[in-house]
């Protein structure tokens, strides 16, 4: 069945998308839209201090105004609610795992730490009772600084714990300390008696993609239809296993929903959180049902902060600037780690694990350290932990380059892996791909050769032209093989597609997309299969009651793992229905002689043959008398799609600015990407994901950073003060495509959406250090503006 | 403390008894239940998902009290469509993808109402000014631009 011979080919075209419609008419239901008779609004107090123990908690004046319902804290639910972890919070790395309940417990370790909660009947008077609740705290030290926190003098956060490593690998040379130390010799080997060696320290700063959305819940019991949560969440079907072990409720009497609508996510709403659990909890305790909306104040606080990672970055490479060995000492600031499945480590570990990126480096010596600190957990991010060290071997590449005295876009060239599958050093496969073309492709198209002359005569004037490059490989969908130790859950992806006796074709998906455009893409896949319009297709998403299990919606699944188990499932249903066509029609054929276009099924060799696919559903569904031998009535199925490989994507990013030398004034003239998604099924959403990946990445490296004082206090819980880029801050995008069909996917389709903004950084910097190649400045920390690169322009003379 | 007010949202007239502290961006969405106005700051109006015509001027909702609305005019993003027929922007934002989560979308299509009126064949620069009001965090701006710019040659 692999011939879809269809008069309109779905796949592939740019097709305007399902869900626009009600979005752009403000009929979208978004969490904070939906309602719920009879629910109170529930509000929590967030410690004021980063380090402390609990001394009290007066709740008095706020209990006696009208209209507050109940006030909880910590000493409330310790005993009546299961801490975390939980077993399905749980990856499988060796860590130290801090046990924690929704609110704190005698001490708190952030500023933004939830304490308390109320409820109350409407949301200004639970804003009152907030303001109400005295807490007095006895400060404890605080410890902000990752480097600090794993001295041996530093104060342990956990106390459970005997130091502040929450993890630490060495993740090349073998499993045993004995062959990890003879990786490193040998590897040190390399650094004595290499031509180049670029030593440096890269500290890429607190950051992450908040979205326009904050988190919320709504959460109703009943004692015969059991628990209801509607959630913002990426995982829907593993926030429901964690209720079910937290409150010993079957798995069946609990649904979790996400709304079909939701406002943006980009890893943030992926982690199993203190905030729901409670919700859920009180709703039950109080038969009330609650809701709860994040203020942009909490969410800046308590998540979407990631990044955060120090890199000690040895390069040595021969005098032609072939790599020879790397040497890598990472260093996360982890935060307090609280929270459930990423524990604020995983991203790291991610991203130690694709230091290599699309590089031959095959002596490595790599190890992560996580500290805790008096600060929220890292929750992921799209790029998912790689940004950091992108940034630091994109950046010392570029060191490389200038050391040999060869363009960077050449030594590029000559380090880029050219025979694809390869496994790095760190143990990670890439699939069959051709990186080498999509660099030749980015390199001849922005045109090198001409910006170098360009940037010469414009230097005459004084004017400062640079051009930067940089690379990106990500996964898209990993498999259960890795998933399952690395966060604790399947990386199958699977779907349900049913056809009605009307012939509409439904599609249901136990992952939660966030704008990514899920509705519109497996209409179109399965348009395609069953020859009909996407119109005919209705895809659902996000309810544990009608989909089967799914990890989620992250990690670039949706283009690579679930739309294959679409694709699967609609081509199981199409042959069943071929096969009917061919017994009804006592035809000698088989199924793939059978065509499927313009919503009729028709035999190819005769087509005077034909029906409508809506007439064959109904014979099926409705009056399945007569049927071929061994074949059931009704049309639906469920797929689940277990990748063999991992299904890498690609890009590679080439950047020019402009630098005021005088200022430290930068501007972005011309940002291109070249990218291997695989086959594109609607090549106007691929575009949008690397328009908006991009922008995330400039805003990013230019504006966003939360800072903590040396108190553990936050500054930055607004968007006044965490300043995302608007449209006035960013240039246009120029995308161009190398792509390669991904040979181990139906339809041979990669997810590209997850490791964009994280090759951006390094781009934008080398080309500002190109342009100031006279000075011979080397950016080696992020995030970088104007007034820094002044600083460093000035310390250059 | 209450007070009495009237006004007009998407050519209904409403008289209500509202608190006095009751934000517009409250009474839009929790008391009239036109939730197509969104909020996605702190009321501090900068991400400019609660936008709205106001006398056709586009203002943060977030950043008013509804008593100040009182004898006011005011479209939300379901007062856009013209007897079912989609306004020129809304189109054009489904037509050059300008959305993607769709969060920010009905705060911008207020603020690109009230920018076309004022500057019908605008800039691409001029746009991307217009907007330093509205956050997207999903497009990176540049389809919304795009959009923009289309439908500014069909009205």
């Amino acid at each position: 069945m692999t011939d879809t011979s269809t008069a309109e080919s779905w796949i592939g075209k740019k097709f305007a998308r399902k869900e626009d419609r009600r979005l752009i008419t403000g009929k979208g239901k978004y969490l904070a839209d939906i309602h719920v008779d009879n629910c109170a609004v529930l509000k929590f107090v967030r410690s004021t201090c980063a380090h402390g123990k609990i001394k009290s908690i007066d709740t008095s004046a706020a209990e006696n105004i009208p209209g507050v319902i109940a006030i909880y804290t910590g000493k409330d639910i310790k005993d009546r609610i299961k801490p975390l972890p939980s077993a399905a919070t749980l990856p499988l790395l060796e860590a130290n795992y801090p046990k924690h309940w929704p609110l704190a417990i005698d001490k708190v370790k952030f500023n933004g730490e939830p304490v308390a909660a109320v409820i109350a009947e409407d949301k200004y008077t639970a804003e009152d009772a907030v303001e109400q609740i005295l807490v007095e705290y006895e400060d404890l030290p605080v410890v902000t600084d990752p480097e600090h926190a794993l001295q041996k003098d530093a104060p342990v956060i956990h106390e459970e714990f005997s130091d502040n490593t929450i993890f630490k690998m060495t993740l090349t040379g073998g499993f045993t300390p004995e062959e990890q130390k003879q990786n490193s010799e040998k590897v040190n080997k390399i650094f004595e008696t290499a031509d180049v060696v670029v030593s440096e320290r890269f500290r890429v700063h607190r950051c992450g993609v908040t979205p326009m959305e904050t988190r919320g819940v709504i959460s109703k019991w009943d004692e015969y239809a059991g628990l209801q949560v509607w959630m913002t969440t990426q995982r829907p079907h593993v926030d429901r296993i964690v209720f079910s072990e937290i409150f010993d409720i079957p798995q069946n009497m609990i649904q979790v929903s996400a709304p079909m609508d939701q406002g943006g996510a980009f890893g943030v709403k992926a982690p199993v959180y203190r905030e729901p659990i409670l919700i859920a909890y009180l709703s039950m305790e109080l038969g009330r049902p609650i809701k709860w909306i994040e203020t942009r104040e909490e969410h800046l606080m308590s998540v979407s902060q990631e990044r955060d990672q120090i890199h000690y970055l040895d390069l040595a490479a021969d005098s032609e600037g072939r790599i020879l060995a790397l040497r890598n000492n990472i260093i996360a600031d982890n935060g307090d780690g609280c929270e459930g499945v990423f524990w604020g480590f995983v991203m790291p570990f991610y991203g130690a694990a694709m230091i290599p990126n699309g590089y031959d480096i095959p002596n490595c010596d790599i190890t992560v350290t996580c500290a805790t600190t008096n600060k929220s957990a890292l929750s992921p991010a799209r790029a998912f932990g790689t940004l950091p060290g992108r940034f630091a071997v994109d950046r010392a590449i570029d060191m490389i380059a200038r050391k040999v005295g060869k363009e960077a876009a050449d030594i590029r060239k000559l380090n880029i892996i050219k025979s694809l599958p390869y496994d790095t050093a760190t143990g990670v496969h890439y699939d069959k791909a051709d990186y080498s073309a999509v660099l030749e492709k980015l390199v001849s198209h922005i045109d090198l050769e001409s910006f170098r002359k360009e940037q010469n005569s414009a230097a005459e004037s004084g004017r400062r032209l640079g051009i930067g490059f940089s690379l990106s490989v990500h996964s898209s969908g990993v498999a259960s093989e890795v998933l399952v130790p690395m966060e604790g859950q399947p990386g199958y992806g699977s779907a349900t597609v049913k056809i009605d006796s009307g012939g509409t074709v439904q599609v249901y998906e136990g992952d939660a997309p966030q704008g990514q455009g899920h509705e519109t893409m497996m209409s179109q896949v399965a348009a395609e299969i069953f020859g009909v319009s996407p119109d005919n297709v209705v895809t659902l998403s996000g309810n544990t009651n009608n989909s089967p299990f799914a990890s989620g919606t992250f990690g670039a699944r949706g283009g690579s793992s679930t739309v294959s188990a679409v694709a699967m499932a609609a081509k199981a249903i199409r042959e069943k229905m071929a096969n009917i066509f061919i017994y009804d029609n006592q035809l000698d054929a088989t199924a793939s002689d059978i065509g499927f276009q313009d919503s009729k099924i028709f035999y190819e060799k005769d087509t005077s043959i034909v029906c409508k696919f809506s007439e064959l559903a109904e014979r099926i569904i409705m009056r399945p008398l007569n049927m071929p031998e061994g074949v059931d009535a009704g049309l639906e199925q469920t797929s689940f799609f277990e990748a063999k490989e991992p299904m890498m994507s690609f890009s590679v990013h080439g950047v020019i600015v402009e630098v005021n030398e005088n200022t430290g004034d930068f501007e972005i003239k011309r940002y291109v990407s070249a990218e291997d998604v695989g086959r594109v099924i609607n090549p106007q959403i691929v575009e949008g994901q690397v328009q908006g990946g991009i922008i995330q990445g400039i805003s990013n490296m230019m504006f966003e950073e939360f800072l903590y004082d040396e108190n553990g206090q936050q500054l930055s819980t607004t968007m006044e003060n965490y300043k995302l880029a608007n449209a006035a801050d960013v240039p246009n995008i120029e995308i161009i495509h190398s792509d390669t069909p991904c040979e181990h996917t139906p339809l041979g389709t990669r997810g590209m959406g997850e490791g964009q903004p994280g090759p951006v950084p390094a781009a934008v910097c080398n080309a500002i250090c190109d342009a100031l190649s006279h000075l011979d400045i080397q950016i080696t920390e992020l995030p970088m503006r104007s007034d820094r690169l002044w600083k460093l322009i000035q310390d250059s003379r | 403390m209450k007070k009495q007010i009237s006004l007009k949202v998407n050519n209904k007239e409403y008289q209500l008894e509202v608190p006095n502290r009751l934000l517009l961006v409250d009474l839009i969405r929790d008391e009239l239940k036109l939730t197509g106005t969104h909020q996605a700051c702190t009321f501090e109006g900068v991400c400019g998902a609660c936008t709205v015509l106001l006398n056709g001027e586009a203002v943060k909702s977030c950043m008013m009290l509804a008593v100040q609305a009182d004898g006011q005019d005011i479209t939300t993003v379901e007062g856009l469509e013209n007897n079912g027929e989609l306004h020129p922007l809304q189109k054009s934002f489904n037509e050059n993808h300008a959305l993607q989560c769709g969060f920010c979308t009905s705060g911008i299509l207020m603020n690109a109402v009230e920018f076309l009126n004022d500057n019908p064949d605008p800039s691409e620069k001029e746009i991307r000014h217009a907007l330093i009001g509205n956050i997207c965090r999903c497009t990176g701006y540049q389809n919304i631009v795009k959009a923009i710019k289309e439908a500014s040659k069909q009205l």
